[in-house]
């Protein structure tokens, strides 16, 4: 069994696979998981604040951008947590496997890391699709993975780091185990393995790749180019700047063996740069406006849609087609015993005010428009409601986890919160609330309620 | 674990054992907390389902994916005895990058295969998209396969 899990631990390892790339891709990949838990955090207390909670409602964009960032980087988890794992994949065949119950307790914690990330990025970026092929609650279970995310994130940076510190900076890093003797190799917790390139294998004294694999690789390293470097390359530090690439194609000059080594490391890197900013650019475009013309791939692009806004529920979907367009339709409006309701040319009547606010989706897409309808605050003030009223928001939707919603007082309070009436200069299309609906600065937009049916102070 | 041999460099013994006891610490309870937030808000089919996926995941990704790779990686290592290496790690990036944009496009023109909610959900013919990311990248790849070739022809001449 040892003898099998050193083979294959020999067998994956190529120079790319080396400590100081797994603690360069695993700091971008641990910001990338911050990021995405803070504005993760955020969009769920947005949806589910703590009684003390108040939220800002400037910039008005904030949402769009934090929730906009959310799923960017989310995306950009994939390229960078398929590298890391690329980077540390010897890993899984260390000998011996659990040493003690502190290395079993740190191999099931990255076991729970990879499956729970793994599980978080796919049924996020799957949600975004609209697509939900698993049995369990997509919120629920992406908000609890998140903790156990960042946990065992922690628990791991924990264990890691010695070797994190070590190979924090450049200086110390690329293949310095060369330099290591067994000693402080065994003292360095689960030590990648970086394969001496093939040219020294063949070295007296140099590490030799056994079994099938050993063979395997000797078989493809037959190559007749290939002349055997004295050990002293060994000795060079790899990382040397501005080695020049060597075609190999011509003879092997001394030190081509670091060359490979180094240029596959800088390929490497190299890949998952373009890797990343490939699926960036080419899908953030729902969410930024800027990147629109590169937006190839992303489930959602800005300005599609009635009225040149994309739609989530529609009419249909919410069953208001009827309620929506009842000639008797109106707004009822209360505080406590009071109360008042208004039509729609009631509210048109009133004095009208401008905004320019985005719909901001909890999929990370978003859509800046122009919006016309009445102030909320000059509304609520009309049943003597004071600065601090928060509202109870009730939408004719039939069902739904949005139909009754709650809007705190900041954004009661704010000038730019309005019952909308018309869309981008056009009357409200009724696949985006009509006869009115709510608009305010910074929240998702499941909170902006569509279809509105009732308002309640809340004391 | 003792701390002297462990400490990194600009870290004393104490503060890295310090450090690592936080982490740990943190980590544990954030653990705990992501374990309470998903029993108290899932059934246990539904929990059983999230440990079947994450077990799924796992083995996907190790038992599946990454030998894939690694063969790959064998494939390539074969044919880059005769090819330039920056050639062929050119060439390796190109295909990464492709198989990157499939992972995320090939579910998405399966979602769009099923009923969606509306025009404005999965605007894009994902397929033929794709499609032509391979084409465009191709040509990409090879472009830069040419100027690198290029450029290092005109250094090895010069030298
Ligand atoms: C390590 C990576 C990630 C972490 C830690 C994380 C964390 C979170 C958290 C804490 C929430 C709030 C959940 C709630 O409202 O209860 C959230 C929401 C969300 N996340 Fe992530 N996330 C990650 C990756 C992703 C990825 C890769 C995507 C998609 C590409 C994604 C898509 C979403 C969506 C669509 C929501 C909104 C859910 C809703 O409110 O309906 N997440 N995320």
């Amino acid at each position: 069994m040892r003898r099998l899990l050193l083979t294959l631990q020999h067998a994956v390892a190529v120079p790319t696979r080396n400590p100081r790339l797994a603690v360069v891709i695993g700091r971008l990949l641990a910001l990338a998981f911050l990021v995405c838990f803070g504005t993760g955090l955020y969009s769920h207390f947005l949806q589910e604040p703590l009684p003390w909670m108040h939220f800002p409602t400037f910039p008005s964009n904030l949402y769009q951008f934090t929730q906009g960032i959310h799923i960017t980087a989310g995306i950009a988890c994939f390229p960078l947590i398929l590298a890391k794992l690329y980077t540390v994949f010897p890993n899984l065949f260390e000998t011996p496997p659990i040493t003690g119950i502190g290395s079993l307790l740190a191999r099931a914690s990255i076991a729970v890391f990879v499956g729970a990330s793994l599980v978080e990025i796919t049924i996020g970026l799957l949600n975004t699709y609209q697509f939900y092929p698993w049995p369990f609650g997509f919120r629920e279970v992406h908000f609890a993975l998140s903790f156990v995310i960042i946990g065992s994130l922690a628990i791991h940076i924990g264990v890691k780091l010695p070797i994190i510190a070590k190979y924090w900076r450049k200086r110390d890093g690329y293949g310095p185990e060369l330099a290591f003797d067994e000693e402080e190799r065994a003292e360095i917790n689960a030590p990648l393995v970086d394969a001496l390139p093939a040219p020294l294998q063949k070295v007296p004294g140099a590490r030799q790749v056994s079994g099938l694999t050993g063979r395997l690789f000797r078989w493809i390293d037959a190559a007749p180019a290939e002349g055997v470097v004295p050990l002293r390359a060994v000795d060079v530090a790899p990382d040397a700047p501005a080695t020049p690439a060597v075609p190999a194609d011509e003879p092997e000059p001394l030190g081509q063996s670091r060359t490979r080594a180094s240029t596959s490391r800088r390929g490497f890197l190299v890949t998952v740069g373009v890797g990343v900013a490939a699926v960036v650019v080419l899908t953030a475009g729902q969410s930024f406006a800027l990147l629109r013309p590169f937006n190839l791939f992303a489930p959602r692009v800005k300005g599609i849609g009635p009225q040149s806004v994309p739609i989530n529920r529609t009419a249909t979907a919410a069953q208001v087609t009827e309620t929506a367009t009842a000639p008797d339709w109106a707004l009822t409006l209360s505080n406590g015993s009071r109360t008042l309701s208004f039509s729609r040319a009631e509210l048109l009547a009133m004095p009208q005010t401008t905004v320019d606010l985005p719909i901001a989706c909890v999929e990370g897409w978003s859509q800046m428009a122009t919006w016309t309808g009445v102030r909320l605050k000059e509304l609520v003030r009309q049943v003597d409601a004071g600065q601090s009223a928060a509202l109870r928001i009730t939408s004719l939707e039939k069902e739904g986890g949005y139909r009754v919603t709650q809007m705190g007082s900041e954004y009661v309070a704010d000038n730019t919160t309005l019952v909308a009436l018309t869309l981008n200069g056009e009357t409200l299309d009724i696949d985006h609330g009509y006869p009115a609906r709510m608009i305010a600065p910074g929240r998702p937009g499941v909170l902006q309620t569509k279809w509105l049916s009732k308002l309640e102070v809340l004391s | 674990m003792s701390g002297r041999e462990l400490s990194g460099p600009g870290m004393s013994a104490r503060t890295m054992r310090l450090t690592r006891t936080i982490l740990i610490g943190v980590g544990v309870l954030g653990l705990v907390l992501g374990a309470v937030v998903l029993v108290s808000k899932q059934d246990l089919p539904a929990i059983l389902g999230v440990a079947a996926w994450m077990l799924g995941a796992i083995i996907l990704h190790d038992a599946i994916l990454s030998p894939v790779v690694f063969l790959i990686g064998v494939v390539a290592r074969h044919a880059g005895r005769r090819v330039s290496k920056v050639v062929l790690a050119i060439i390796q990036g190109g295909i990464v990058t492709g198989c990157l944009l499939m992972l995320l496009v090939v579910p998405e023109f399966y979602a769009k295969t099923l009923p969606i909610a509306n025009d404005t959900v999965l605007p894009f013919d994902y397929a033929a998209r794709l499609g032509f990311m391979w084409l465009g990248l191709a040509v990409l790849t090879a472009g830069v396969c040419v100027v690198y070739l290029r450029v290092a022809g005109r250094r090895n001449v010069a030298r």
